[in-house]
């Protein structure tokens, strides 16, 4: 059952709480249509059951934004035909009336479903519904009592309204942040097997095939780091919101892991330079090992921080 | 003769005394979720809960909110990310409701049916078992809601690939004034 009072925007007007009741037969309801799409309708009405006409019902989709208007009839009834499957955010506005928001709606395409919810009820400004008014009320709680609502509790509309841009901002940023985790995984794979290989490619060793396998597990490892990188970089930032918990140090350990990232390549070249030359690995080159591992080091630490709570 | 009217009056206004409303007021709260994973044990603690509880004729209502926001289990980027498993952006309120006889707070046990909206569902739960303690005019209500991911339609989010197990215990533990 869907229970929704109107207020009244005029201070003073008595009895006018309107009630927005979508029953089983009047109620927003889905119907399948074709695929993806469907159909929302409903009817308005007030508190007393009178219908409401010209009001505005306006549907936003959740997802992409986009606005669907249409106007109640003389029935109080209102209709959006081929409306893409999804969430929608539901406005009832009318004159002489508090506007209603509805948070989310959802419109599937292929099946026939009755929204079958209650609504947070309001009650007008000025004229608080009495006893007898509320028990009007389709899913009131109690016969006799009134119950209290979120306006009781002091939270004010915008606390209590959705915010669907800030939803879309945190479904983009645990999408990127899902990736950038399988990402560096992965990594560990190449990166493991890097330092293994190094084994046979550093030191003592002529074996031109072993630093070739080294050389090319590195670049691997190099290229999958940076793509992991990419997708915490460019995870949209929340505003407002202070870094707390372990994954400070994960934070943290990217300012070793990431230059070290980028200078254990550049040293390796020039270290296998120097190799193939017949040369032992000197000067700067010679710093290659012990920036690896301190790179690798700390790249496991940034992975463990997040995975296991220490 | 003075006295006999004024107790006529006492008694003759008693049913209108007996009638009326009277509220409770939520003091103080913690809510505390368990979350649980084969790596971690998580739990997420909101202190910022507002309640309100309507009494009339021997039966209350009471509502229960808390922003979505304000759990913290001391990892801001977990928390955003329960933000937006549980739509917390577009649902940023999650209410609980329930009726209850007056006479409940002269227990020392209720069991209560509760309706939570929360990520844009509606779950019922019935005869959750509370614990009722009274002390100095105030009310110190606990027990744990068994919540389910399952209940919300909430995919359970996952780590290395490993997802969190579906019960979300809510620990309850509340004191309510009367009004």
């Amino acid at each position: 059952m869907l229970r929704k009072i109107f207020r009244n925007r005029h201070s003073g007007v008595p009895g006018l709480a309107f009630l927005v009741f979508l029953s089983a037969a009047f109620a927003p309801f889905l119907m399948a249509q074709t695929a993806g799409m469907g159909t929302l309708m409903g009817r308005v009405i007030d508190a007393y059951g009178n219908r409401v006409t010209n009001a505005t019902v306006t549907a936003t989709g959740v997802n992409n934004g986009q606005m669907r208007s249409a106007t109640t009839e003389t029935d109080g009834s209102y209709k959006f035909d081929d409306l893409p499957a999804g969430n929608y955010r539901l406005k009832f506005e009318a004159a002489g009336f508090k506007m209603l928001e509805i948070p989310a709606t959802t419109v599937r395409g292929t099946e026939t479903a009755v929204l079958d919810e209650k609504l947070e009820a309001g009650e007008p400004v000025n004229a608080k519904p009495t006893s007898a008014q509320q028990d009007n009320l389709p899913n009131a709680p109690s016969s006799s009592i009134r119950a209290p609502s979120l306006s009781d509790l002091g939270l004010s509309p915008e606390q209590t309204q959705g915010n669907a841009r800030e939803q879309a901002l945190l479904d983009k940023r645990t999408h990127m942040l899902k990736i950038h985790q399988r990402m560096g995984l992965i990594t560990m794979g190449p990166l493991i097997a890097t330092v293994i290989a190094s084994m046979g490619a550093g030191g003592k060793s002529t074996s031109t095939a072993s630093r070739d396998l080294h050389t090319a597990l590195g670049g691997v490892t190099g290229d999958l780091y940076f793509i992991t990188a990419y997708y915490a970089i460019r995870a949209p930032r929340v505003p407002g919101t202070e870094t707390r918990g372990p994954i400070r140090f994960h934070k943290a350990m990217a300012w070793i892991h990431g230059p070290g990232m980028i200078m254990t390549p550049i040293l390796g070249i020039m270290a296998f330079d120097e190799k193939s030359k017949g040369e032992k690995v000197h000067g700067i080159a010679s710093a290659h090992g012990p920036v690896a591992i301190v790179t690798a080091g700390a790249f496991g630490a940034a992975l463990l921080s997040v995975s296991l709570k220490f | 003769m003075n006295k006999r009217i004024l107790i006529v009056f006492l008694f003759a206004a008693l049913p209108t005394f007996a009638g009326a409303d009277s509220q409770w007021v939520l003091k103080q709260s913690t809510l505390t979720y368990h979350v649980s994973h084969p790596l971690h044990q998580t739990e997420g603690v909101s202190h910022a809960a507002r309640g309100k509880g309507v009494c009339h004729t021997g039966q209350c209502e009471f509502l229960i909110a808390v922003p979505v926001k304000s759990f913290d289990s001391g990892d801001s980027n977990r928390d955003l990310h329960t933000l937006q498993v549980t739509r917390g952006a577009e649902f940023p309120i999650v209410t609980v409701r329930t009726r209850l006889p007056e006479s409940t707070a002269a227990s020392a046990t209720f069991n209560a049916d509760l309706e939570i909206q929360f990520a844009g569902q509606t779950a019922q739960y019935k005869q959750v078992p509370f614990k009722l303690e009274t002390q100095g005019g105030e009310t110190h209500i606990t027990g744990t809601i068994p919540s389910t991911l399952a209940d919300f339609k909430i995919d359970p989010p996952s780590l290395l690939t490993m997802p969190v197990k579906n019960e979300i215990p809510v620990r309850v533990d509340m004191t309510w004034q009367p009004q």
